[in-house]
This record gives structure tokens, C-alpha cells and sequence, in this order.
């Protein structure tokens, strides 16, 4: 295979062995994530399943499922924000120009980007924002916080949602591209549970925001979000069960080796893991389905965040009760599992039910928005 | 991998939602289920034959439908939906078991079960705990087939019975003064299993061989088609509950704009329509007899039942104290979805099979 025999050549070590070498300190492992994408980029292998117009191949959803499977060992790229879910919402909302301003230069890696959503006090409560965009001349100035913005650290721009009309909670709130490297910004680094400082704040005050890069009209920036949401929430779950596929097979390897596998209690526990993994991968398919038939991500893909997110707990929960301590050694301790990082992911495992719509936003969704459950 | 049903499909869930509304909505189907020694409407059952329902996936050259795995379970899900009554996917089974078998002799009771004109139902299990168990004890001797089947659901109500022995698959026609039948009351008041302990006249149909090969393959689609009725009896469970939270009030408001009973519904819903995913997909599988088919087969069957017992156990507790009652519907799904999860290959036995389909 094709893909195989450039990976053989290109990847120099697997993205675990990275993450183990102690020189590597969070900045230079940013950078070989940047430069891993720049590699797949210039290759082609980057957004296989984007147009071919914005650089991708025009494939599906599955092939780019199938290329993250064979990808496994590589180093995640370093623009997974801009293109999963900038990159849809600007094929959809943008102008021209701003296509080919910034979709070339995100797909590169040369401009990576973050996302402006959350604030201290509007998280699973968005359109509660109050970051605002003040006009100046032609433009804006930002005054505002984000936070829990994930890659701000190393980000070049970040996708914003500010308040253009303070009394019109969803018409009053607008979409902007605004350069991090500029006066009237400040980004501090938080840290996680897993001691990394993957996610930041960022700070306005004065910050420039050019009418040019602004996305749809003024006040449409709630109705995008939604497009951003939506792509957030579906159609991830074949690019997350590559990852859990890794996982399980680790797992079963581990109980093997552990002598246990054939132990009632561990067959139950890794055949429900296995069963509900490809009830997972069957919903990735029915939304891939719908996706082909020209339909946009609707409240359906809440199914989808619940169910990949609430099971990437239950495998990591799984793999720690099976393997033991093992699975809670880091990854550069001696003994620890050569080809898989259990303690990360464990732990990394109780965000993906916060981010992107918490759980209970997506139950909120479902029973509003499917069930037409009555508001209180 | 399509999701949407074809036109065919389509056309076929339309036309049983509608017998189903018209002839079995509950009010009609529980006297059937409550009053009548047979558990069902035998008047129905030939109709669905006249109809060619009995024959749906077998080939038009066979008097079947040749609607597929797909469209069986489209028919099976709506079933679910209203708790059709009786041992139809049993006649199916023990159809495509008949359709399998290439003999004269089958060929005939193939034609007569596809139309409806006799009950042919398989009896195999001869233990109550769905263990695997590789030797079967039933015996095919000079023409007389000696052993004990239980349980054998709607066993009572057959006019033929494909019997399991350790010889191979047999055929054996009601005799004139009946078998030994001993009805097996159980939690399910709408199932009629019974133990049947023969010493009659049958005919071998098969080789044990090719039984076991024949067999496998009925599995599948009896487990398939156990995972079906299974979404289609906790979609039932859901409507009946959405109605339900939808009306009645406590504390001055519809109980339904309580969020922890919104979101409790919320997971009945993601449930349901995994499984829909899990279902449909497995269906495609074994239809296109696709390499993974076992594996999805199990998924299916596991997951579906874990959720069923999810789904219509979150019904009757959302219902409160008339969810208990005799008089309300909530415990005719449950009861269902508790006596398949057993059936067509319990929960547990599906789990092993999903990790031996892996070399796991």
C-alpha cells in the first residue's frame, strides 16, 4: 500500500517514542507536530477527505478513517482545531478571498489556529458571551476573555465569537479571524490534570479585529458556531475509533501477557469494550451515510459526542482495572507499556465529556431538540 | 454502507406498520396474548402467510418474498414496535432451515409453512441455561426420533417439528394422539414455552454435518432477528413513555419538563438508536455475507439486549406506580425484551462469541 511505504519512509520514530524522550519538553513536541503536518501536506495525505479545490483529495470521511488508522504511530498534527473545525465552517461561511487567505496556510501548518468560544462565565451556556467587538473605523477592537482554549499556547490565530449587540442574546453575536501576534493580547497557559498545558486563556484588551476577517455577516457568528458545533460533535467518531482500535487491541495484548484473558470476569469486561466499540463504529457510518446524502449535521450528532466520548472513559477506565499499575505508569517510567500512554489517556479521557458540548448539553439537545421534550 | 432503506424496504415497512396498527395495536393484542391457549391468532398467522410475510427472505423460486436480511429486519423491528404476539420469527427460521435442506420431502413442508397452512417450528434447546453444549442427547433411531426438548417456544401450537439429534436434523409431523407437551409457565405471560419429550415417528433430514453447518447459519439470522424485534420493542417502549411524561403532571407541570426525566429519556433514546445503527448494520453484513458478519451479528445481539433490558426497565420505572400495574402496557416490552435477551443466543454466549470471532 501506498500510504504504508511513505509512512515507513517518512515517520523517523513513533509519536510514543516522542513523547518519552525527556529533551522533548511541550514546545519542541509542538513543533514536530507542526512539522509532521507540513510533511503530510506537501505529500498530499493531509485532508484526504476535503475537496480537491482546498487541497484535500476529495475522498470520503472513511478514507481519512482508514489513512488515521495506518497513521496510528504518527505524531497528531498540529492544526487539528483549524482543520476539523474551522475548515468546514469557512468552506460553508466564508468569502472567497478568505478561503484562500487562510485555508492554504492552515493546511500547511503555517498558521495553526485555536478556537474563541468559552468564556469563564459562558461555557455549556455559549450565547452567555460577553467578549465584545467595539466598531473602530471599519474594523473592531476586542475586549474580553476566552478560556480552555485549546493550543492557544502555541496557536498563530483563533476563530472568536464576540458580542456585536449587546441585547440580542444569538443575533447580537459575531464570527472573526483575528491574528494572536498583535498588540492587546495576552495568552497565558493553564495547566491540566495530566500536568500538560494544552489549553490557555487569552486575553483582549483593544485587540484588532479587521471587517475583512469577518465570517458571514455581522450577527451570524451563532448561526456558524452551530456549523463549527456540529462538525465537532459527528462524523468524529471514525477518526477517534482508529485511536480505540490501537487501544483495545493493546489491552487485550496486555491481559494476555498479564495472564488473565482467559479469566470470566476480564473476557466480559473486553467483549463489552469490543461490542460497544462497533456499535460506535456503526453509528460513525449511519452519520457518514447521511453526510453523503447532502445533509448537514444536525441535534443526531449529540448521539455521537455522547456515545465516543462516554466510551473513550469506559476503555481507559477498563484498561486500568485489567492491567493494574501497569496502565498507570507514565509514559517514560521503566516498565511502563512500550506502545501505549494508559495513565494519559485516562486521565485525558474525563475532558472529552466537557469539551465540544458538555454531556449534559448534548442530553439538553436531544431531549429538546429530538424528543421535543417541554421546557420547564 | 447505506442506512437508508431502499425503495423496496421502505415500501416494506409501510405496508406491516400499517397491518400491524390495523390488526394488533395492544388493545386487540394482549386478549391474544392473556386469553387464548396458543398465544397468538392463528386467523393473523395465516394471513401474514397469505401475505407472504412467513416466506419473506427465502427466494421467489421458494414462494418467498426474497426481501433479504434487511427487509426481515425491518418486518421484525415494526413487530416490535406493537409486541406482535407469537413464534413468527421462529416459522421463519425453521423456513430457512427447511430451504437449506435440499430434499423433496422439505421442499414440500417448505411450501406448506411459507403459506401458512402449518406451524413448522424448530426444537433444539434440551437445557434451560443456554450453555454451550457440544453433545446433543436426542437421539434418531430406526425411524424414531427418543429425547427431551425444552424449552421449545410455542411448541404446543406445531404442527411440525424440525428436531435436533445427534444423528442430524429431523422431521417430526404431530402424531394423531399429540406429543408430551408440559407447558412451562414463565415471567413472560405472553410466551408459551413448553418441554416436549418425544418418542415418534420422523424422518432425517440431514447428516449431523451438515446440520451443523445449516444451523450456523439459521443462528445468525435468528440472532439478527432477535436483535430487531429487540429495537423495535424499546422504540415501542420509548413512544409509549414520551407519550406518557408528555401528559401527566405533578407539582403543576407536565413531569416530561423535569430535566432529570429529560435527560433519563435522552439515553433511552441514544440506546435505542444504537442500536438502530448496531442493527441495520450488522444486517448489511450478513446480507452481503460480509467477512465481519459474525462479529457484528454478536455486537448486535449483545448490545441490543443490554439496552432493551435498559430501555423498557427505564419505561416502567418513568411510569411510577401504574407502570407496575397488570392493566398498563409497560410490562408486555418488558417482559419481551427479558425473555430474547436469553434467546437466539443469550447475552453472554454472544459476548464469547464476539471475542472468538476477534481470536480473542
Amino acid at each position: 500500500m501506498e500510504l504504508r511505504a511513505w509512512l515507513n519512509e517518512n515517520l523517523e520514530r513513533p509519536w510514543i517514542e516522542e513523547l518519552r524522550d525527556p529533551k522533548n519538553d511541550e514546545k519542541k513536541l509542538f513543533d514536530i507536530r507542526r512539522s509532521w503536518q507540513a510533511k503530510l501536506h506537501e505529500s498530499g495525505y493531509l485532508g484526504i477527505h476535503w475537496p480537491k479545490e482546498w487541497g484535500g483529495r476529495g475522498l470520503t470521511v472513511v478514507e481519512n478513517a482508514i489513512f488515521a488508522a495506518e497513521a496510528i504511530h504518527a505524531p497528531p498534527i498540529a492544526s487539528r482545531v483549524g482543520i476539523n473545525l474551522l475548515g468546514p465552517a469557512l468552506i460553508h461561511h466564508a468569502t472567497e478571498e478568505q478561503r484562500k487567505r487562510f485555508i492554504p496556510k492552515m493546511l500547511s501548518g503555517e498558521e495553526v489556529w485555536c478556537q474563541g468560544f468559552s468564556e469563564p462565565d459562558a461555557g455549556s451556556d455559549l450565547a452567555a458571551l460577553r467578549t465584545r467587538a467595539e466598531p473602530d473605523g471599519d474594523d473592531f477592537r476586542l475586549e474580553g476573555q476566552k478560556v480552555w482554549t485549546t493550543f492557544a499556547p502555541w496557536s498563530d490565530w483563533i476563530f472568536v465569537l464576540a458580542r456585536t449587540d449587546p441585547d440580542d442574546r444569538y443575533g447580537g453575536i459575531t464570527f472573526f479571524l483575528v491574528s494572536l501576534h498583535q498588540e492587546g493580547i495576552e495568552v497565558r497557559p493553564i495547566r491540566q490534570i495530566t500536568g500538560e498545558s494544552e489549553f490557555g486563556e487569552v486575553f483582549f484588551s483593544g485587540a484588532l479585529a479587521k471587517r475583512e476577517h469577518m465570517v458571514g455577516a455581522l450577527g451570524e457568528g451563532w448561526k456558524i458556531a452551530m456549523t463549527v458545533l456540529a462538525y465537532e460533535r459527528g462524523s468524529m467518531s471514525l477518526a477517534h475509533l482508529a485511536r480505540f482500535d490501537h487501544y483495545l487491541k493493546d489491552l487485550v495484548e496486555g491481559v494476555r501477557e498479564n495472564g488473565s484473558l482467559q479469566r470470566a470476569d476480564v473476557r466480559e469486561k473486553i467483549a463489552r469494550l469490543l461490542v460497544e466499540k462497533e456499535v460506535l463504529r456503526a453509528n460513525g457510518y449511519r452519520t457518514l451515510a447521511s453526510l453523503a446524502s447532502g445533509q448537514a449535521p444536525g441535534p443526531e450528532a449529540s448521539l455521537e459526542k455522547i456515545f465516543w466520548s462516554e466510551y473513550s472513559r469506559r476503555l481507559a477506565d477498563g484498561a486500568l482495572d485489567l492491567l493494574g499499575l501497569q496502565a498507570h505508569l507514565l509514559v517514560h517510567s521503566p516498565h511502563a507499556r512500550p506502545h501505549m500512554d494508559w495513565a494519559q489517556e485516562a486521565l485525558y479521557s474525563r475532558a472529552v465529556t466537557i469539551y465540544a458540548g458538555s454531556s449534559e448539553i448534548q442530553r439538553n439537545i436531544i431531549s429538546k431538540r429530538i424528543l421535543k421534550l417541554p421546557s420547564s | 454502507m447505506q442506512f437508508e432503506l431502499n425503495e423496496n424496504n421502505a415500501l416494506l415497512k409501510t405496508s406491516i406498520r400499517e397491518f400491524l396498527e390495523k390488526e394488533t395495536p395492544l388493545a386487540k393484542s394482549r386478549p391474544m396474548m392473556e386469553e387464548t391457549q396458543e398465544g397468538f391468532s392463528k386467523e393473523l398467522y395465516a394471513e401474514l402467510g397469505n401475505l407472504g410475510y412467513l416466506g419473506l427472505t427465502l427466494s421467489e423460486s421458494e414462494g418467498g418474498a426474497a426481501a433479504g436480511v434487511i427487509g426481515l429486519a425491518v418486518v421484525l423491528e415494526e413487530m416490535g414496535r406493537v409486541a406482535f404476539p407469537g413464534p413468527f420469527l421462529d416459522l421463519v427460521l425453521a423456513g430457512e432451515t427447511l430451504s437449506r435442506v435440499k430434499s423433496q420431502q422439505a421442499s414440500q413442508f417448505l411450501q406448506e409453512t411459507v403459506s401458512g397452512q402449518k406451524s413448522v417450528l424448530l426444537a433444539r434447546s434440551e437445557a434451560l441455561d443456554d450453555l454451550e453444549r457440544s453433545v446433543i442427547q436426542t437421539r434418531f433411531d430406526q425411524d424414531t426420533i427418543r429425547g427431551t426438548k425444552l424449552p421449545v417456544p410455542y411448541g404446543a401450537s406445531a404442527d411440525v417439528l424440525l428436531v435436533t439429534t445427534a444423528e442430524g436434523v429431523a422431521l417430526v409431523p404431530r402424531p394423531e394422539e399429540g406429543w408430551k407437551a408440559t407447558s412451562l409457565p414463565a415471567l413472560d405471560h405472553a410466551q408459551r414455552f413448553v418441554e416436549i419429550s418425544l418418542d415418534s415417528p420422523g424422518r432425517l433430514l440431514t447428516d449431523k454435518q451438515s446440520a451443523d453447518t445449516i444451523l450456523k447459519e439459521v443462528d445468525q439470522l435468528g440472532a439478527l432477528g432477535a436483535s430487531a424485534l429487540m429495537l423495535g420493542l424499546m422504540e415501542g417502549s420509548l413512544e409509549l413513555t414520551l407519550d406518557y411524561i408528555k401528559e401527566r403532571k405533578a407539582f403543576g407541570r407536565t413531569i416530561g419538563s423535569f430535566q432529570v426525566l429529560q435527560h433519563r429519556a435522552a439515553d433511552m433514546w441514544i440506546r435505542v438508536e444504537s442500536s438502530r445503527s448496531a442493527v441495520y448494520r450488522a444486517a448489511w453484513a450478513l446480507e452481503n455475507s460480509l467477512e465481519e458478519a459474525s462479529l457484528l451479528v454478536a455486537s448486535a445481539k449483545a448490545y441490543c439486549g443490554d439496552s432493551a433490558r435498559f430501555v423498557c426497565g427505564e419505561t416502567i420505572q418513568l411510569f411510577g406506580g401504574v407502570g407496575y400495574t397488570w392493566e398498563y402496557d409497560p410490562h408486555i416490552y418488558y417482559k419481551r425484551v427479558k425473555t430474547l435477551e436469553q434467546l437466539y443466543g443469550s447475552t453472554r454466549n454472544q459476548l464469547e462469541a464476539a471475542l472468538q470471532s476477534q481470536g480473542i
